[in-house]
């Protein structure tokens, strides 16, 4: 799934809201000053707040993201269409034709040195990616939902032809 | 208008009058010198640094064509530099602050300073003429397969890390010296009665260390650790060099690499938060002193700082899996101590103050705002679906730039300005000051979404030429980087206007 569209609109939101409060508190000093010990019991109060609600969303969205982890089980591994890809200075080989809704098992590595393998979907979103690294083996799961033309890009630095390494394949 | 500084009566550097009356002025004279040198060569190296930065961003805007091999020299050389740049700058600062605090040898502190420059000018040789071009992450097998560059390129942008790590290293061991003897233990130091006998610490009459000694505790052991993993790659990249018989585990590598590289840069904004502790009460005109709740925060970051650096590797699903678990947990806890004490407090000290708006304090504050601002694309990256969308693209400048440029470096350059707005006795007028937040933050907000935007767009990093929409959003993001530099250009022939004014302060 390509979640880097909604990303930004996310970013932003949270970055604007930390900046007005961070703004707003440095206007505050144009008020009347009051002395530290009238707001200090206050403010230990909020920090308070501040500290248990800041673990209840990190503990929430820790449990939330475990399931859309990217690692795969065993079974899933078995049941899937393999394709291997062995990555190397400054190709993807790879097949040119993939099926569509039909679930593949990507086993990536690398030939001489780590590489990234992302895949972007026809409407060059980043839809996944795995590193390929010499010795190991990474399995990375898709499942193509959309028939059309898509591109691997390299994710890792690998050298000087690194930005013109890429690969496309067709989904149908 | 000009605004003339008063100076608070509760603390100079974190330090009473008294204490600081205590060191002979010879003594303070030398040891500010010695800090600005650290200072000051850490500065000039960002200037050189940020140019490059924006020779690569227009290079990929298509302005200018320098080709891709020396694109990634260039890109290796800002990696290294700029880290270098800023631990320069903080090393500095928290060795002036910890001599404020106790006796340190300047001898060792000056030799620390030459292994670090030194291993900066190997660096250096190593890109021009030598042409290494692996970036500072030097990804083992990388260096040695495809290189277009000659193997003593390799020795000596290797023997130049090495350099860094053992500099940094002895600056470690000088500073966590320093800090035992002032507070006679490591359990001292680290606050341990304070915190859990705190009834009878405080009745014995007991001083906790001071806000700037956990800054500079964390700093120097989790230092440490991180230097001796910069050269336990260092070494073993070496060897692999000189004997190619000499295997390495890809897997290890990358994650030592990423030990040695996540933590020295985490480490110093960490390092420059003892500024903050400084800088902030003073201007607020309000008192800052240790609290329990901030030394359980430093031990928090001492741990969360070496455990947070898995999430480099969230995309290497061979690691084990509980590590990514323990990326994903400790990066979202290493922002509890940030947000909720160091960065919290410094907001309750501002609000509602007698806050002083000078350069030096608005260079603070914004690099308060930097620091979260960064620290929120950093947690959306930290968490793994995220990241499996996020992963070395561009986002990840766009957050590791927010904080290094919004914070350290602006926390850098708060320092300096609070240093020289106490030479002079007088702050900088209110339209320079205008003029500088509008250029530096105007051109730095610009620059930096260009990363973000690029990021989501999964634009990938690293890229000498871009995909789209890349080249397009690195053409604004260029001119806000410029914009930005003339800001900081402007500010630069303040400082050197302030610093060769006749003193009027009080400690000139």
């Amino acid at each position: 799934m390509a979640r880097g569209p909604l990303v930004l609109p996310l970013f932003l939101v949270l970055a604007a809201l930390a900046i007005a409060v961070m703004i707003g508190i440095a206007l505050s000093t144009r008020a009347s000053t009051l002395e530290l010990s009238a707001i200090q019991e206050r403010a230990y109060a909020l920090r308070r707040w501040w500290l248990s609600a800041l673990i209840v969303v990190f503990a929430a969205l820790f449990a939330i993201t475990i399931p859309s982890f990217p690692y795969l089980k065993a079974a899933e591994l078995t049941t899937a269409k393999h394709v291997p890809v062995t990555a190397e200075q400054f190709a993807f080989p790879m097949p040119a034709m993939l099926p569509v809704n039909t679930p593949i098992v990507f086993d990536v590595t690398s030939k001489d040195v780590n590489h990234g393998f992302g895949i972007y979907d026809p409407e060059s979103r980043l839809l996944a990616q795995v590193q390929a690294m010499p010795d190991y083996v990474n399995h990375l799961a898709v499942d193509f939902k959309e028939p059309g033309k898509y591109t691997v890009r390299c994710m890792e630095f690998c050298g000087v032809g690194h930005a013109y390494m890429q690969a496309t394949f067709e989904v149908r | 208008m000009a605004q003339t500084i008063v100076h608070d009566t509760h603390a100079t550097h974190g330090l009473t009058h008294h204490e600081i009356e205590n060191l002979r002025p010879d003594d303070l004279r030398s040891a500010r010198r010695l800090m600005w040198v650290w200072v000051d060569t850490g500065l000039a190296i960002f200037a050189l640094m940020a140019l490059l930065g924006v020779t690569m961003r227009a290079e990929q805007a298509g302005w200018i064509s320098f080709g891709p091999d020396v694109f990634y020299s260039i890109l290796t050389l800002h990696g290294v530099g700029m880290i270098s740049a800023m631990a320069l700058a903080t090393m500095g600062g928290i060795w002036y602050m910890m001599r404020l605090e106790g006796p340190l040898d300047e001898r060792v502190a000056y030799w620390a300073y030459g292994f670090i420059v030194a291993g900066v000018v190997a660096v250096i040789v190593s890109v021009f003429p030598g042409k290494f071009g692996a970036a500072w992450t030097f990804l083992y097998p990388l260096p040695f397969i495809g290189a277009t560059w000659a193997p003593w390129a390799t020795g000596a942008f290797l023997t130049g890390m090495m350099l860094v790590s053992v500099g940094w290293s002895i600056w470690c061991v000088q500073l966590l010296g320093c800090i035992m003897q002032r507070h006679g233990s490591l359990r001292n130091a680290m606050g341990w009665d304070y915190i859990f006998h705190n009834r009878a610490f405080t009745e014995a009459g007991k001083q906790p260390p001071s806000a700037q000694s956990f800054a500079a505790m964390v700093a120097s052991i989790d230092g440490l650790l991180t230097g001796a993993a910069g050269m336990v790659i260092g070494v073993a990249l070496l060897a692999h060099l000189f004997n190619p018989s000499v295997q390495i585990d890809p897997l290890w590598a990358k994650n030592v690499t990423y030990f040695f590289g996540h933590a020295i840069a985490n480490l110093t904004i960490y390092m420059a938060c003892a500024w903050v502790y400084v800088g902030v009460p003073r201007y607020a005109g309000r008192s800052y002193h240790t609290s329990v709740p901030l030394a359980v925060a430093w031990w928090g970051t001492l741990i969360f700082v070496l455990l947070a650096y898995f999430h480099h590797l969230y995309m290497d699903f061979v690691q084990a899996q509980a590590l990514q678990y323990i990326g994903e947990a400790f990066s979202y806890l290493s922002a509890l101590p940030t947000v909720v004490v160091t960065i919290f407090s410094c907001l309750m000290l501002v609000y509602r103050s007698k806050m002083r708006w000078t350069l030096g304090s608005i260079f603070i504050y914004t690099g308060l705002i930097g620091w979260v601002v960064g620290g929120i694309g950093a947690l959306l990256d930290a968490s793994i679906p995220f990241n499996n969308n996020l992963h070395n693209t561009l986002w990840v400048p766009a957050h590791f730039h927010t904080y290094m440029l919004g914070g350290v470096l602006l926390f850098v350059l708060g320092f300096v300005f609070m240093m020289l707005e106490e030479r002079t006795g007088v702050a900088s007028a209110l339209a320079l000051r205008w003029l500088v937040g509008t250029t530096v933050f105007g051109g730095m907000s610009t620059f930096l979404l260009g990363f973000y935007v690029a990021g989501a767009a999964g634009v990938p990093r690293r890229y000498a030429t871009e995909p789209p929409p890349g080249p397009h959003v690195a053409s604004w993001a260029t001119v806000g980087a410029i914009v930005m530099l003339v800001g900081m250009a402007i500010a630069m022939i303040e400082g050197i206007r302030m610093a060769t004014t006749k003193p009027q302060g009080r400690l000139s």
